[in-house]
Order: C-alpha cells, then sequence, then structure tokens
C-alpha cells in the first residue's frame, strides 16, 4: 500500500513545513486559539492544495491512496509546532470511518475532506467519556424511511466547526454509524478545553434525520479501525511535539548562561536532555513501527499491538519532553506567553483522550494475549 | 572506517545479508519466539552474568571455540579484516549486519572471544601493531585458538580512562612493567592482553601513555578472579610484577597510547539489533512473565498487569528501534546514535523486569524455598546495577549523547592540561 520513497516523503514534509512557517508561527497559532472556529482557514487550504488532506483518501475517492506512512509525515509537522487544525477529527477519525465503512455513499464525503472543503468529526464518547464501540445510549430509530437519532454525544474532536458528523448510534441491529449533515435538531457546544490547540465540542441530537452508513451493526468493526488509525496518527503527532520540546530545551540549554557558564554545560541539565533524547529516539522507532505496519495490513495484527505500543511509548515521551522543557526554561518556561504550556497541555490531553495509561495497558495485553 | 562506509552500495549489503542468512541457515536453528511458557520445564535459572563451575567454563570456551572456526571458514569470522591476514577485507557495516542476523539464530555464544578479542583487540592490532605482532597474533585469534583481553581499568581508571597509573619503563630492547589492572573480561582464558601503561608522567595525562601487547602467561602476570555482588567470578583482577615485554609488542607510538585506546574503544559498539537476545531475553518476555503472573496468582491484578503491559511496551519499542537500526544500514545509511541509546533503553527494560518479578515473586524471593522460577531471579535482579556501569556508564553516554549528539558544551575547566604526576587522585584506589 505505501507507495512512496524516502525521498518523496522528505519532500512532502518540506512543503508541509513551509507552509506551517508562513502561516503556523507563535503568532498564527495564538490567533488561532482566539479565533472562532479555533483554526486558520488559509492553512487549511494550503493543506488541502499540497495533498496533505488526501494522503489517505482511497483513489476512488479522489485521494492519493496513500496510508499512515505518508500521513505520519504531516502529523509530525502538525505535532511539531502545534498549528491548531481539524486534522485529526476531519482527516483521521471521520475519513477513517468512511472509509472502513466500505460504503461507496461515503466517497463524496471523502472527496470534499480531500479537498478541504468538508470538514468532518466523529461522535463517539457519551457521558462517560469513554472511548466504546458498543452500548450506546444515543439512539437511531426509522420514522417513515428516514433514520432519526436521539441522544447526547461528549468529547466530539473538532465536533463544533464539523460539517459532516459520524455518529455511533444504538439501533435493533446493533451499533451503527450514522451521517448527519444538516443542522437541523442538532445542537453543539464548544467544550473549555485542557489543549488549547485542539477544539473539542458536545453534540445533542433530538430527533435529527441521519443517512445509514454502511450496513446496521457495522460500527464496531469501523471503530476499531478508527482506535488504530487514531493511535498511530496521535503518536506521529506526539513524535513531532516532542522533538520540538527537545530541540527547544537544546537550544534554550545552551544560550541561558548562571554562574557564568551555558546551562547546558551542567551535567544535571545535560543529562535531562539526553534523557528527553532516548525517549524521542524510541516514540520515533514505536510510531514509525506502528505506521509501517497499518500500512502492511490494514485489517488488523500485528498493526494492532505496534499501534497499542506506539500510542503508551509515545504518550509517554510526549508527556515527559514537554514537562521536562518547561522545567530546563525554568520561570520563564511558567508563563502564558511562552509556547511550553502548549506542548504540556497538548500531551496530557493526548495521553487520556482514548482512556489513558491504564485503559491502554488493558487494551496492549489484551492484543498480545494476556 | 568511514572511508570504507562511503563506498559501500546497498545491493552489495543486501547480498552480504541474503549469504550471511544462507550460512546460518545451514549451519543453525533459527531462534523462534515462544508463545506458551511450559512452567516448571527445563533448568530453573535467569541469569545476565555467568557463574559456571571450571569444567562448564571450558566447555563453553571449547564451543565458542568451534563455531568461530566453523563460520570463518564460511568467511564471516573475521568480515572487517584485512585480507593478507586471512580477513574478508569488508566494512564495519557488514560486520554490524552479520551480527545482528547472526542474533536471530541458536548459536554458540562467543562472547569470550568476540567481544574484547576479535571486536576490539584485533583492529587494534590491524591499526597499530608492527609486522610481528600482526603476524603473531591476528591469525590464530581469528581461527579461534587464541583468546584476548583487555588491560585498561585500573582502580583509580574507570571512566577518566586515561588517569591509568601502571608503568612501563624502558629496559633495554623492550620494557618492564608493573601495575594493577581490574575488571578485566576473559583474562582467566586469555593468552594475549592490550595494556595500557603510563610511560610519562611529567605530561598531561593522555599523552603520557602507550600500549603495549602482554603475553598473558609470561612470568609476573597474575590473573585473580574478582566475585561480583551476583555472585560469579565473570571479571579478574591482573597484578602485573615486573613483567618484560618486547618493544616489537607495543601498538602505536612511545607515550601514543591514547590514540590506541580510542581505536579500541571506537570498536566497541554496542551490537545494534542483538539486545532481544540477551541471556535474560526469555525470561523478561510476555509469555514468561505472564507464566509467572499466573503462577503466583496476580493475573487478575490491576496493577501488576499495568507494570506488565508497561514493560512490554517499552521492550517491544526498543526492538523496533533496533531493527530499524539495522534496517538502516542494510540500506546503505550510516551508523546513527541509536546504539547509545539502545544501551540505556536495554539496562532500564531489564532493570525493571526484575524488580517486577521479584515483586510478582513475592516473599519467596528472600529465601529458596525450592519453588521453580521464584528464588531464581536473584541472580538477575543481582546483575542488575552493572547493566549502568559497564562498557561506559549510564552518566557517561548521557554526556556522550548530550555533547557529540545535541551538541551541548562540555564542562568547563578540567585537567587535560595538568601534567598527569600533578594530578588530585582519589582517597582509596578501589
Amino acid at each position: 500500500m505505501t507507495g512512496t520513497t524516502v525521498p518523496e516523503r522528505e519532500d512532502l514534509r518540506r512543503s508541509v513545513r513551509d507552509l506551517l512557517d508562513r502561516f503556523g508561527d507563535d503568532v498564527a497559532r495564538q490567533d488561532a486559539i482566539g479565533s472562532e472556529s479555533g483554526h486558520s482557514t488559509r492553512l487549511w487550504s494550503a493543506l488541502a492544495e499540497v495533498g496533505a488532506l488526501s494522503l489517505t483518501v482511497p483513489e476512488a475517492a479522489g485521494g492519493a491512496g496513500y496510508g499512515a506512512v505518508e500521513q505520519r509525515v504531516v502529523l509530525e509537522e502538525l505535532g511539531r509546532t502545534l498549528a491548531p487544525t481539524p486534522f485529526l477529527g476531519t482527516v483521521v477519525q471521520a475519513a477513517t470511518a468512511l472509509v472502513a465503512s466500505g460504503d461507496p455513499a461515503a466517497h463524496p464525503h471523502l472527496e470534499r475532506i480531500a479537498s478541504g472543503a468538508t470538514l468532518a468529526a466523529l461522535a463517539v464518547t457519551e457521558g462517560d467519556g469513554r472511548w466504546r464501540t458498543a452500548h450506546f445510549s444515543t439512539r437511531a430509530e426509522l420514522d417513515g424511511g428516514t433514520w432519526r437519532l436521539t441522544g447526547a454525544k461528549d468529547l466530539v474532536v473538532d465536533g463544533a466547526v464539523a460539517d459532516l458528523l459520524v455518529v455511533a448510534a444504538a439501533t435493533e441491529s446493533g451499533p451503527s454509524l450514522f451521517l448527519v449533515t444538516s443542522s437541523e435538531a442538532v445542537e453543539r457546544k464548544e467544550l473549555r478545553t485542557l489543549d488549547l490547540t485542539r477544539r473539542i465540542a458536545s453534540v445533542a441530537f433530538d430527533g435529527t434525520p441521519a443517512e445509514l452508513l454502511g450496513s446496521p451493526g457495522d460500527a464496531p468493526a469501523v471503530l476499531d479501525r478508527v482506535l488504530d488509525a487514531t493511535m498511530v496518527a496521535l503518536a506521529a503527532e506526539q513524535v513531532g511535539a516532542a522533538r520540538a520540546c527537545l530541540d527547544a530545551s537544546v537550544a534554550y540549554a545552551k544560550d541561558r548562561v548562571q554562574f557564568g557558564r551555558q546551562i547546558g554545560s551542567f551535567q544535571a541539565v545535560k543529562h535531562r536532555c539526553a534523557d528527553m533524547f532516548a525517549k524521542v529516539q524510541l516514540a520515533s522507532a514505536a510510531a514509525q513501527e506502528a505506521a509501517h505496519s497499518a500500512d502492511r495490513e490494514p485489517d488488523r495484527a500485528p498493526a494492532d499491538v505496534a499501534a497499542a505500543v506506539a500510542h503508551s511509548v509515545c504518550s509517554e515521551a510526549a508527556m515527559f519532553t514537554a514537562t521536562e522543557n518547561i522545567h530546563v526554561h525554568g520561570g520563564i518556561g511558567f508563563t502564558w506567553e511562552h509556547p511550553a504550556h502548549l506542548y504540556f497541555r497538548r500531551a496530557k490531553s493526548s495521553q487520556m483522550l482514548l482512556g489513558g495509561p491504564a485503559a491502554n495497558a488493558e487494551r496492549l495485553l489484551a492484543r498480545l494475549g494476556v | 572506517m568511514s572511508h570504507r562506509l562511503a563506498h559501500t552500495e546497498p545491493t552489495d549489503l543486501e547480498a552480504f545479508a541474503q549469504s550471511a542468512r544462507d550460512f546460518l541457515d545451514a549451519s543453525a536453528d533459527r531462534l523462534e519466539d515462544e508463545t506458551e511458557v511450559e512452567w516448571g520445564a527445563g533448568e530453573d535459572r535467569i541469569s545476565y552474568f555467568g557463574d559456571e563451575t571450571p569444567e562448564d567454563a571450558t566447555r563453553l570456551v571449547d564451543a565458542a571455540r568451534a563455531w568461530q572456526k566453523t563460520r570463518y571458514a564460511a568467511g564471516f569470522g573475521w568480515i572487517t579484516g584485512p585480507e593478507k591476514f586471512g580477513g574478508r577485507g569488508l566494512s564495519a557495516i557488514h560486520d554490524l549486519i552479520y551480527d545482528s542476523i547472526e542474533a536471530e539464530y541458536d548459536v554458540p555464544d562467543t562472547g569470550v572471544l568476540s567481544l574484547i578479542g576479535l571486536g576490539m583487540i584485533g583492529p587494534t592490532i590491524v591499526a597499530h601493531g608492527s609486522d610481528k605482532a600482526k603476524a603473531e597474533y591476528l591469525p590464530g585469534m581469528y581461527a579461534g585458538d587464541l583468546i584476548a583481553c583487555q588491560l585498561f581499568s585500573e582502580p583509580n581508571a574507570g571512566s577518566d580512562l586515561a588517569n591509568v597509573s601502571t608503568r612501563a619503563v624502558r629496559d633495554g630492547n623492550g620494557w618492564r612493567v608493573n601495575g594493577q589492572k581490574v575488571w578485566t573480561s576473559v583474562a582467566q582464558h586469555a593468552q594475549v592482553g592490550l595494556a595500557l601503561c603510563r610511560t610519562n608522567p611529567d605530561v598531561p595525562k593522555h599523552r603520557g601513555i602507550t600500549a603495549l601487547l602482554i603475553d598473558m602467561n609470561a612470568s609476573g602476570v597474575e590473573v585473580r578472579p574478582l566475585r561480583q555482588m551476583s555472585g560469579g567470578a565473570e571479571f579478574n583482577e591482573v597484578f602485573l610484577t615486573d613483567v618484560w615485554v618486547y618493544d616489537s609488542y607495543r601498538l602505536g607510538e612511545v607515550d601514543g597510547g591514547w590514540s590506541v585506546a580510542l581505536t579500541t574503544l571506537m570498536n566497541e559498539r554496542a551490537s545494534v539489533g542483538s539486545e532481544g537476545a540477551g541471556p535474560a531475553a526469555r525470561a523478561i518476555s510476555t509469555p514468561f512473565l505472564a507464566a509467572l503472573m499466573g503462577e503466583n496468582g496476580c493475573l487478575d491484578d490491576s496493577h501488576a498487569r499495568r507494570r506488565l503491559a508497561e514493560l512490554q511496551a517499552d521492550q517491544l519499542a526498543t526492538s523496533y528501534l533496533n531493527r530499524q537500526a539495522l534496517d538502516h544500514l542494510i540500506s546503505g545509511g550510516q551508523p546513527g546514535p541509536e546504539a547509545s541509546v539502545s544501551k540505556l533503553l536495554y539496562s532500564q527494560n531489564i532493570t525493571r523486569a526484575a524488580h517486577f518479578a521479584a515483586e510478582v515473586v513475592g516473599p519467596r524471593i528472600v529465601a529458596d524455598t525450592g519453588a521453580w522460577g521464584a528464588f531464581s531471579w536473584n541472580e538477575l535482579l543481582l546483575s542488575t546495577p552493572a547493566l549502568r556501569i559497564l562498557g561506559g556508564t549510564e552518566d557517561i553516554m548521557k554526556n556522550i549523547l548530550g555533547e557529540r549528539v545535541l551538541g551541548l558544551p562540555k564542562e568547563p575547566g578540567g585537567d587535560a592540561a595538568t601534567p598527569y604526576r600533578e594530578l588530585r587522585t582519589s582517597r582509596s584506589g578501589s
């Protein structure tokens, strides 16, 4: 499935990096955080233009037909800069569900996601915040040939800006997925977030008209794919963020002088940076393995072991480097103005979004057969 | 080393890797990943360092020699060696690739020959030895007949290796050597040792060292086993008392021994990709630890499960890192800092696993009740402190990562310009 060479992926990295230099610097990020939509529409269009949104969309639906290996390049860069975008909700979660459903009716939506015209989100989580693939309290019922959704979803990544919602709901034939494109009987609320660079909403449905995606009862299998894709994507993002924290710490340790010497010459600081480097190397290896594994066998194992390993190792690396980066910077690292806290916020948020270390431990053991 | 690497074509490496696999397929069995553990079957031993009887030690050395002869005959015994001394004339990358592939097979452990002698001393003799020294030692070493050791560390020269105090003074057409070496692996089996000796104490420490090849059977060489905290005696102390060495066994220039030592140390590679095959690999694998938990009734304990999962995540990620490093070399890339990182991770992973296992075993870790797979964890547990010390302490490794990889500044000051004679020494020397 992987159809690119290393130099081609480096070209892709350069073009994404170039865009982020232009539309994703500290000022742009601050503007995006304060904006209504939560992201820069100019950056989003530019990402669409270089093809960053269509990498994993199948060729039949107007995409490039590549895989996680290619998408990892984009996600690392987005993680490095923490440029706020609806990439996770739209391109990773919603698009993966659309593709995994195998439903040809999803193709027009995928085309519009690939071109940047549609923003989308996946609504799975309910009141307890847990990732689940069944036992939804949100219900879908047929009403004279039209499906109608009733219930409430929490923690919907990019849910407020989404033109298209992919919603998991219970039906008489089991857990199923539905598409919601209208705003009729949909109540969305942007939530206060730990991570200031990623928007999360709650969405409530009250007899909302919806279209069935795939077949009734399909939701668990599709959502398993989405879970793995999300873990693999977060891992790539986390590697980019962890490396950014390491780079910032090393640069500061060379620049900052105390007691008449660069603080990076003190072993206490140098070893902290070496520890960060080791975490980054390990995380990068895990994210790479998870991406290759996902593309090698998109329909399960051993991708699932590598994805859970990557989610554990990369979450830890991002959290560790974000924490240590603040410490290397000292007082300045604890200010609102300095970006260090954004990485800390993103790290904790990504670590916990799918249930956190305890849940992922059980996920990994299940996949290892323990 | 680098001038040879630059001309290596990836296709050559792939063909080489394939020829190595062909040879190994024909000569040995592949190590299979164990998915089910039969608890209580086999020897109840979980060790990192050997603790053999003298008879067992001799048997293991003989097996190592036999395997070295087999792979030497097949062209894989001295991959980097000059062809005129019987080597293959290939690059260090070829060597790394072979080692990583061999780690996938069940072959005799050749560490006694290869870790120090073939891997480090041999290349040093090639680079710095006289024709006489090369002809005398190299063919025998690579044919598996001669074992070499490294007489470097001393009680007052550990991380600060250039601080050696073993004296060598001119005496006719040779040198007379007096001093003490320590932590010398395989000295009890060795026929030759490479010693760093102080020949000029009036210049800074790096500039007054000379490297000499010492006949381990010479008069005045005394090897005493050094028992380590885990109980066995893997290492030795070597006492050198008026040992006489011909000048033709000198490596490099007089007072130029530091660059000889650097050649040796540059060849000390944490073998990329083979960490997973360490002696404790089975014990810290998922199936073995899961079986241990089952035996001890904590397979459903959420705290124990979480620790197991975190251990396995880090171990698996470390194995991904090692395998990617190997793939990188096979596709023609240069060695990166992965080996240093891998060494840090390896020691952390084993240490965590040993403490985890001890906790799962519970009180039976404190005394040998005869239960299988319980008290036997002690040997691994008691070996873990060494993993952070040997082959460069964790602290020195982190300095190297910080300074050479991340470009952080060195500590200011230091003793590089002070004559050796005037340096401060530790009050007690051990």
